[in-house]
């Protein structure tokens, strides 16, 4: 896909996920990724994180440093239960809902986007497809098809209750999607 | 449960229920513009055709599909338990519970488990089931049932909310949404972490791949299957599909219909267990158990009418857009399925009787066809079930004789009305009757009537001279109400005809068009009128039929089609005829250069047009009246939800007078709101119910078919 192409379905995924109200950031490498993310803990004054390792998602970690924050990436159902923020690598971003979409097969990807409050969503640009029906084929052609599929658009929200719009019930408050341009490596490695 | 009583009683609590009504009628009044918005860019007929097809094809081939869905979620280490009946499903988790030791359940939304009310069968079971989704859990703890399919809780206020919260917290909450919301949160995040079993619904079951497809926007089916060690879902046959790929359409349109959303902020599919965290610690693979409901579902599904309702893919869209549902809500419907669809559902998984009297509730309108992503012809299949009610109980003495004496013979019809109006003169006042004696009176609740001509249209007729040269001729239906009470409109349609120089016959021989025996569920009867009808236009000679009654003409063009569908002696006939029958307006706009032709003086004042429901989502007419209308030089003004029902329903306004009256005052007050000078429209019965409103209310505005605008302005 050219630049161009992705430029635009990074456009319309952003109006869509924020519409819903997710946050959206875009950036260069997987360094800046965990600039922004060291930003997110600050703002949000988290003590405690859990994430579900992949390639991308440690080499973000690293930049976390001195930011007084402890990482879990181990024994996750105990410590995703008190983490206030969990980091993930989901596999597709759907530009026509703003959705994002995840193997979810492995445990701890969804403890770590369903007990915190916060979710950090790290999604390479180039993993931008345009709509639902592009995210049900590509992982229709993964053999075997995954055990478990998570498809995430916004917060987790309610209107039981008189019908008023209300996010986070019980999964995340606060959603936030990084794209990183150049990730190097594998998907999901 | 459903006798006639209680249905009244219900009525009479729901109508007494302000928080109801307020919460439904926002949400109605919001519903059709979110989801409108949430379909913008996709093609919904297009969707539903797919959609129906899938659905339909999946329902023809269920025990099939039940096959392959088994061995693709075996292979993948599911377990697959098919249940014939409620009570197998609830033994099967009962025994499982007790297998595994386990106390402790959570429950994400199923309907498919209030079907077969599965929390009361665990808790008498000694076992701790908590329903997770917010609005079933605010249900569970204060023991009632869910009155909308998606919005469980939606009768309920945030102050009834914090009571049941504080009692059940023992702390002293306010009526604080997110506070309330946060609660829920912390009370049911224990309850996940605690549990030893999730119990789940799906939305869509795959055949092809074993997989089970979960939306939600809690996030709590999430919780529910990941954390308990063991996952039961409790799958209606009705949700199995062929293939993987099968759950684009559904998955596209499940949201948008229910919500107004794109999407929700989860969908979850499933294929075989996955790892969790058992008790000792250690991570393995959950124990997953797949229970394919059949109660009721293979019966339907062999029922060559009903098995159309297998489509439904349970976005209540045909409860948001039903005018009684919006004024009733669901509790009135007795049972966990509500409105149109669930009328149906609840005939066939909790038993016919049940369906006899709720039926009664669909005023016809038949708004909700034109909404349902699954193609169901839900009026349809409610006249079916009416029919069968009244097959197998028969209808009482005097509404038989009325159908099949009274409707069929217009003499003996027309002698009846003259005696009534002999009988109706102490009771009329200025032009309109407002009281009725004794069982008629509810007639008159709400809305005062029209006296009967003095003499009726098929009279009148006589004395009317055609155009000296004709270039065409029509054949002009008439319906009770144009012939017997609002003749003035036959003549405005004889006018408006002569100018264009057509010459317009009206064979006597013509009766009802059948729609109270349709209502009343004698088929028979019904189909008895249809030939009737057909019969007495035969040597008329003409190429089109025309009314100015869409109720009518919808009956003609498309009940008798239906009606005589068995009858080989008469299944083309009726399709012949069907094709010639036209809504005045309709044939006017088509042989008028849509309206120029026919020269109207030009006038000024304002006008609101109200689409009336037979006009509007049977016909397909909306914008040619208004054009007419403009072509009178008049102004549009149009009122809040035009194409909202008026609440008439023929002799559902006998019925349910209550129910009836109220559906009329909101449409008097947005007519009101708008300033109009006229009040347009293009349906007698309309004319009867909202001119006898506004006149109860002292209110003059005069109320006008678009043939009487017309044939003032030639």
């Amino acid at each position: 896909m050219v630049d161009n192409e992705l430029g635009q379905l990074f456009e319309k995924f952003k109006e869509q996920a924020e519409a819903i109200s997710a946050r959206v950031y875009r950036v260069s490498d997987p360094p800046a990724a965990g600039r922004q993310l060291n930003n997110i803990i600050k703002e949000l004054n988290v003590k405690k994180m859990t994430a579900a390792t992949s390639n991308m998602v440690s080499r973000c970690i690293k930049e976390i440093g001195s930011s007084g924050v402890t990482v879990y990436t181990r024994d996750l159902r105990r410590h995703a239960e008190d983490a206030e923020l969990g980091l993930s690598e989901v596999d597709l971003a759907i530009a026509e809902t703003g959705t994002l979409a995840q193997d979810s097969t492995g445990l701890d990807q969804r403890l770590v986007s369903s007990l915190p409050l916060i979710h950090v969503a790290l999604v390479r640009t180039d993993r931008l497809v345009n709509t639902f029906g592009d995210a049900v084929d590509h992982f229709y052609e993964r053999d075997p098809l995954p055990g478990y599929i998570a498809f995430i658009s916004g917060p987790s929200r309610t209107a039981d209750i008189e019908r008023v719009l209300t996010i986070g019930v019980h999964g995340p408050e606060q959603l936030h999607i990084i794209f990183i341009d150049q990730a190097g490596g594998e998907p999901g490695e | 449960m459903n006798d006639k009583k209680q249905i009244k009683r219900d009525i009479e609590k729901a109508l007494a229920n302000e928080n109801l009504r307020g919460a439904l009628g926002r949400f109605g009044d919001d519903y059709v513009g979110s989801r409108e918005r949430a379909y913008t860019g996709k093609n919904f007929e297009e969707l539903r055709n797919q959609i129906a097809s899938i659905k339909g094809g999946a329902a023809e081939r269920m025990e099939e599909l039940a096959q392959r869905f088994t061995v693709s979620a075996q292979a993948r280490g599911a377990k697959v338990f098919h249940a014939g009946t409620a009570r197998e499903a609830k033994e099967y988790i009962k025994n499982l519970a007790a297998e595994k030791g386990a106390t402790k359940i959570v429950k994400s939304k199923s309907m498919a488990t209030e079907e077969i009310h599965l929390n009361e069968f665990l808790s008498r079971q000694g076992l701790d089931s908590v329903e997770t989704d917010l609005g079933e859990w605010i249900l569970q703890l204060c023991g009632q049932k869910p009155s909308h399919m998606v919005m469980p809780a939606i009768h309920m206020t945030r102050n009834e909310v914090a009571d049941i919260f504080s009692r059940k917290t023992a702390r002293e909450l306010t009526a604080d949404i997110p506070q309330l919301v946060g609660v829920a949160r912390e009370q049911l995040r224990k309850k996940f972490l605690a549990a030893d079993i999730g119990i789940s619904g799906a939305n869509i079951a795959v055949a092809e791949t074993g997989s089970l497809v979960i939306v939600t926007n809690e996030g709590n089916a999430r919780l529910t299957t990941t954390l308990p060690p063991v996952h039961v879902a409790v799958v209606g046959l009705e949700k199995l599909v062929d293939k993987f790929t099968d759950v684009k359409p559904i998955l596209e349109a499940l949201p948008r219909s229910a919500t107004g959303q794109k999407i929700t902020s989860y969908i979850t599919m499933i294929t075989g267990p996955t790892p969790a965290v058992y008790p000792d610690g250690n991570a393995r693979e959950k124990e997953l158990h797949i229970i394919l409901l059949d109660n009721g579902r293979t019966e339907m599904q062999c029922d060559p009418v009903f098995k159309e309702a297998l489509q439904c893919i349970r976005c209540a869209s045909c409860l948001n857009v039903c005018p009684v549902f919006q004024l009733l809500g669901g509790h009135v419907y007795g049972h966990i399925y509500t409105g149109g669809i669930g009328t149906i559902l609840t005939a066939f998984f909790n038993g016919f009787q049940n369906a006899g009297e709720i039926q009664n509730l669909c005023l016809g309108c038949e708004r909700c066809k034109n909404f349902c992503p699954g193609m169901i012809n839900i009026p349809k299949l409610i006249r079916e079930l009416r029919s069968r009610v009244v097959e197998k109980n028969s209808l009482p003495g005097s509404q038989k004789f009325v159908l099949e004496k009274v409707l069929p013979n217009r003499k003996l019809f027309h002698s009846l009305l003259k005696t009534a109006r002999v009988a109706q003169k102490p009771f009329v006042s200025g032009a309109k009757v407002r009281h009725l004696p004794m069982f008629l009176a509810g007639l008159t609740e709400g809305r005062s009537l029209p006296p009967l001509a003095e003499e009726a249209l098929r009279d009148r007729m006589k004395k009317l001279r055609g155009p000296v040269k004709a270039g065409n001729k029509v054949g002009f239906f008439a319906g009770c109400l144009t012939d017997f009470v609002y003749p003035q409109m036959g003549e405005a349609a004889h006018k408006v005809l002569k100018s264009m120089n057509v010459e317009m016959v009206f064979p006597a021989e013509q009766s009802c068009c059948g729609v109270p025996a349709v209502l009343m569920g004698s088929r028979q009867a019904a189909a008895r009128i249809a030939r009737q009808n057909i019969t007495s236009f035969d040597g008329a000679g003409v190429d089109h039929i025309l009314t100015c009654c869409p109720s009518c003409a919808h009956a003609l063009k498309s009940q008798y089609v239906e009606l005589l569908e068995q009858d080989p002696a008469w299944r083309d006939r009726a399709k012949e005829f069907a094709a010639k029958v036209l809504h005045f307006t309709d044939f006017v706009i088509q042989r008028s250069d849509g309206g120029k032709k026919l020269a109207l003086k030009k006038d000024s004042g304002k006008v609101t047009y109200h689409d009336s429901c037979h006009m509007k989502g049977c016909l397909g007419l909306s914008s040619q009246p208004r054009q007419l209308i403009k072509e009178a030089g008049l102004e549009l003004v149009e009122m809040n939800g035009s194409d909202k029902c008026c609440g008439f329903g023929g002799s559902y306004s006998v019925k349910f007078p209550e129910v009836s009256a109220q559906i009329l005052d909101k449409k008097l007050e947005s007519i009101e709101k708008t300033g109009a000078d006229i009040v347009a429209l293009d349906c007698p019965g309309c004319m009867l119910q909202i001119s006898g409103g506004l006149d109860s209310r002292d209110n003059k505005m005069p109320v006008k078919h678009t043939v009487e605008i017309l044939a003032e302005k030639l």
